[in-house]
């Protein structure tokens, strides 16, 4: 598997400020970096551009999960041979990324999700620790798969799993999501360690103590009705 | 009679007359047309005889035909509620699913840039309605 068939996805929702520096690291390594703009009201779209990356835009702002779904449909449509998801707020490492496309290409695993706790998060507050402990035991009770880590966006799948994976839940419940579908498609998955960067610009960005209830519903909400 | 059951019954009098109007026009299907003209009927029997809803009450175990009335109503709600939420989670699924197809058919590609000229491009644009 060469780097130009690998697909890094990077959905972002007023990212301008960093959507282009993250753009520019991921290319530096992998040309083919899409950039699923979720309705944004800012420049996130022309600076991902201005960056190289090819650019899909929702009309109207849909959730990370939908932007997700969209850009792992777009690449499994080109023929994407690995396709990598990747935050837009900077806290994620392109160098990690060869690391989760490995056992990809060598056909060791469908999925591989990036854990910070494998790897290292030196500056996570305490708080959001104990947060994501929480959602790795939710994960476990619900999906079942032991993991370290449950709510990591640094992820690769195959082309058969891109294939394979229908995310429904349209907001941040998708995490969850995509490990009850790791399950059920049966495909063999692993985690490795990648390091996660706490900046005040991606605290501020991401996933709070109240959001957590906000996606538990979600996804219990999606198991009921989907 | 009472305030209540003059201004009740002449509202659920309009009601059904609305229904049947609905109906007759084609705007509402038969099947949902008989299910609300039987809701009103329901209504206006409860208010022109209070009785008759202590009978059914009675009959149910439950005290009085007030609170046979507001449980009724609670359930009805529920049931509501439910068949609401269904319903606006399939609509957020197509607008989702819409979304996407129309962000993946207008993409930014880069290969675009080298199989269509610019001269091409910009006859295939059509003018927009507005210029």
């Amino acid at each position: 598997m060469t780097d130009d068939q690998i697909i890094v996805i990077v959905p972002a929702y007023n990212e301008a400020a960093t959507i282009g520096r993250v753009v520019e690291e991921v290319r530096a390594r992998y040309p083919w970096v899409v950039v699923v703009d979720d309705g944004s009201h800012d420049d996130t779209s022309r600076r991902a551009r201005e960056a190289g990356a090819v650019v899909l835009r929702h009309a109207v702002n849909r959730g990370q999960g939908a932007a997700l779904m969209t850009g792992i449909e777009y690449a499994h449509r080109r023929g994407a041979s690995c396709v990598v998801t990747f935050d837009a707020d900077g806290q994620h490492s392109a160098e990690d990324i060869p690391r989760l496309v490995e056992p990809i290409a060598r056909g060791e695993a469908a999925i591989v999700l990036g854990s910070r706790f494998l790897g290292a998060a030196p500056e996570m507050p305490r708080g959001r620790r104990w947060l994501l402990r929480a959602a790795v035991l939710f994960t476990r009770l619900f999906s079942g798969l032991k993991l370290t880590d449950a709510h990591n966006g640094l992820r690769a799948f195959s082309a058969e799993a891109a294939a394979g994976i229908e995310l429904r839940l349209d907001r941040m419940a998708h995490a969850s999501e995509i490990l009850d579908q790791i399950r059920g498609l049966g495909l063999p998955y692993r985690e490795v360690p990648v390091t996660v960067r706490y900046t005040d610009y991606s605290l501020a960005k991401g996933q709070r103590g109240l959001d957590a209830l906000r996606i538990a519903f979600d996804y219990l909400v999606g198991r009921l009705f989907a | 009679m009472i305030v209540f059951q003059v201004l009740g019954l002449t509202l659920l009098a309009a009601l059904a007359a609305v229904t049947v109007g609905a109906a007759v026009r084609g705007k509402l299907r038969r099947r949902s047309a008989a299910f609300w003209l039987l809701v009103w009927t329901a209504a206006a029997a409860a208010i022109a005889v209070p009785k008759l809803t202590m009978i059914v009450a009675h009959a149910l175990g439950i005290g009085r035909g007030a609170d046979l009335v507001l449980y009724c109503t609670i359930l009805a709600i529920l049931v509501g509620f439910f068949f609401l939420f269904a319903r606006l989670r399939r609509l957020e699924e197509d607008l989702t699913r819409l979304v996407r197809h129309l962000a993946i058919r207008e993409a930014s590609d880069p290969s675009d840039r080298f199989t269509v000229s610019p001269t091409a491009r910009s006859k295939k644009r059509r003018p927009s309605p507005g210029a």
